[in-house]
């Protein structure tokens, strides 16, 4: 079995700015694995050109072994990738049921001149398509129930809003899921309970690639962690292995930091 | 001003509304997706009216046509004014929009001007500069009796036939797939591409429905009027594009609300005498009062923080705000009052200057109440009321598209 994500040599650069440079890791199946790295090392750049926002300059991207540098964001999304965003980007004008729904476009195929005649497949579809969605919904307990559903994204709180996000990339069944900073500006009761969402994914068998500033959720949720610095990647391990490597230390904290635990 | 003459006033107003609005509600979805106004949707109606009328010359019916052969001719009618429109629509956008969109907002409106010069150039090179005119059909001047009043069947089809087309875009846009994948590209484009939308074809949709619809509505013209000229577009267009800023650029149900507004006021504008009227002008006066004497000043006392709150300060408040409401509002923000009394008397005076002009319009009005205002006058009509709307709600009757969407 190869690995779900595969990154080959991949770099980036606006203007004159090296973003991603030559970047590679792999992502296994059933795997989490968590990106770190200090503000501008690269991150988000790194998932905007696996979810096809950018193209790569160089390199290439597998997904389960085929090519999808370069393809269209949405043509991605239909080969099973599926994002969150650092900065929540819900259709808040949407309900929250239609958000899930949304995120399941790729998978679903009602026609215009059959839905507007409301055709029994259509309806069939229309169905099970709520019914999955509320089962989606239902992974978050008390957040999402009842009237809440019909109400637009705009009403949820905060972390509400992060819980949603992840519901609206889990509708389209994704091979592999990318989390922008799930726990971002939540308070460590909230962090927590997201950690344990995540966990649960993972038993679900979702692939996971996740970026994180949070090293509590690093250390309790990934396999691996790939920490990255001015588009390079630095280190790549375990957690403890990551934590304690010189150079993550040093683009933390500085050098003399890093020397001091040299 | 009697009854029937309101009622057939009414009917005229809702008909011409109607029009209005198929044409408004493809401005207000495009803007919709795209925020940009495609001002070549004007021409797209035109041509729409255009290949009907010659759809229906080419059948050659007249007013002795059998009721079959009529039958025919107007669903030919109706499918190239549907057809033809969608795919100048669709490919108006592929090939002027298309290549355009991520640019600064300046460059694809310039091009849709550019369309748009180009296309009724285009017609006249294909049909000629003269209008076309259908034969008069008994269909189209047939009337009923409705409250004692004669009502062309024609006003009364428009009305169901687009109010109908409304309530199916509607279910289209709130219930169905695509409708979903459009309210999303419209709210974030490249978060909607990466939630596996197709933008691009959802954007292309979006286009050939709107021209549908406009294609809809110049038949309808046609088949109203007898005659369309290839310069039509212009005028309907920029009243579409009113009715859809009036009732909230980028709100489906705005654009309708819009078009009803501006159709409705267009009519009664030019039918009815001044003393009709002047009711309108003394509602407006009396409205006015009342915001400006009890409205405001209450909900500003309302956001008088309880800390400061005594009965002088909020008299004083009161007070301020009777006289100036509307330049009191940027001041209070900032908490200077003593400001806000200097500035009173002038503002006070202008205010009073514009309830005194309202009041002289009533009653210059009232004194020829038995005239009315020339036809010519109905577009400028149409365009103060928009002004005066805009001027208090600037986001449009049911608000824009950001704030809320459909």
């Amino acid at each position: 079995m190869g690995s779900v994500l595969e990154l080959q040599d991949v770099s980036m650069s606006f203007g004159g700015l090296k973003a991603v440079d030559t970047l590679s890791f792999t992502v296994e199946e059933n795997e989490i694995v968590s990106i770190i790295g200090p503000n501008g090392s690269g991150k988000t750049t790194t998932f905007n050109l696996i979810s096809g926002l950018y193209e790569p300059h160089s390199g290439d991207i597998l997904l389960k072994g085929e090519s999808i540098a370069g393809l269209r964001a949405d043509v991605v999304h239909d080969k099973g990738i599926s994002r969150t965003f650092q900065s929540l980007r819900l259709f808040t004008n949407m309900s929250v049921m239609e958000n899930v729904l949304v995120g399941m476009h790729s998978v679903t195929s009602g026609g215009v001149v059959a839905s507007m005649l409301r055709l029994p497949n259509v309806r069939r579809e229309e169905r099970a398509m709520r019914e999955k969605a509320q089962e989606i919904l239902d992974m978050f307990p008390g957040r999402f129930s009842g009237p809440r559903q019909s109400q637009p994204a705009y009403s949820l709180s905060y972390a509400n809003r992060r819980r949603l996000e992840i519901a609206r990339a889990l509708a389209s069944d994704p091979a592999l899921l990318l989390l922008d900073e799930p726990v971002a500006g939540m308070n460590p009761a909230e962090s927590h309970e997201v950690m344990e969402q995540i966990k649960l994914l993972r038993e679900k068998g979702y692939t996971i690639l996740m970026i994180e500033h949070d090293m509590h959720v690093v250390e309790g949720v990934s396999d691996r962690v790939i920490a990255m610095d001015h588009g390079v990647k630095i280190a790549e391990g375990t957690y403890d292995e990551v934590a304690n490597d010189p150079q993550v230390v040093e683009a933390y904290l500085g050098k003399r930091a890093a020397d001091a635990t040299a | 001003m009697s009854l029937d003459h309101i009622v057939s006033v009414t009917i005229g107003g809702l008909t011409v509304g109607m029009i209005y609005a198929l044409i408004a509600l493809g401005y207000t979805m495009v803007y919709g997706v795209l925020k940009f106004i495609n001002f070549a949707h004007g021409e797209v109606f035109t041509v729409g009216g255009y290949v009907a009328a010659f759809t229906l010359l080419a059948v050659g019916v007249d007013a002795d046509s059998s009721p079959l052969m009529l039958a025919g001719a107007l669903v030919a009618a109706l499918a190239v004014a549907v057809l033809v429109p969608m795919v100048l629509g669709f490919v108006i956008e592929r090939i002027a929009y298309r290549p355009l969109r991520g640019r600064s907002r300046i460059i694809p409106l310039l091009s849709a001007i550019g369309v748009s010069i180009a296309l009724q150039q285009l017609i006249i090179l294909i049909f000629g500069s003269k209008p076309v005119t259908i034969p008069t059909l008994e269909l189209s001047s047939a009337s009923v009796g409705l409250f004692g009043v004669r009502i062309r069947v024609l006003a009364l089809v428009i009305i169901a036939v687009s109010a109908l087309l409304m309530v199916g875009l509607t279910y289209l846009v709130k219930s169905t797939r695509i409708g979903k994948a459009m309210r999303a590209t419209s709210q974030d484009m490249e978060a909607a591409e990466m939630m596996g939308i197709d933008t691009n074809r959802t954007i292309a949709f979006t286009f050939l429905v709107g021209s549908a619809l406009a294609g809809i509505g110049g038949l309808l013209v046609v088949m109203y009027y007898g005659s369309l000229k290839y310069d039509a577009g212009f005028l309907y267009g920029l009243k579409a594009f009113t009715a859809a800023v009036l009732g909230g650029i980028g709100n489906i149900p705005g654009a309708v609300v819009g078009a009803i507004v501006l159709g409705m006021t267009e009519t009664y504008g030019v039918s009815v005498d001044l003393g009709f009227l002047a009711w309108f002008v003394l509602a407006g006066l009396v409205l006015g009062l009342y915001v400006q004497m009890v409205h405001v000043p209450r909900q500003r006392v309302g956001h008088i923080s309880p800390d400061r709150r005594t009965p002088e300060y909020e008299q004083s408040i009161v007070n301020v705000y009777r006289l100036t409401p509307y330049h009191g509002v940027r001041v209070l923000m900032a908490e200077r009052t003593d400001a806000l009394l200097s500035v009173s008397a002038a503002h006070a005076m202008r205010l009073m200057m514009g309830n005194v002009f309202l009041a002289a319009v009533a009653a210059y009005m009232f004194v020829n109440a038995s005239a009315r205002i020339d036809t010519r006058w109905q577009p400028v009509i149409a365009f103060a009321v928009l002004m005066v709307i805009l001027m208090f709600r600037p986001s449009g009757i049911l608000g824009e598209a950001i704030t809320e969407k459909v």
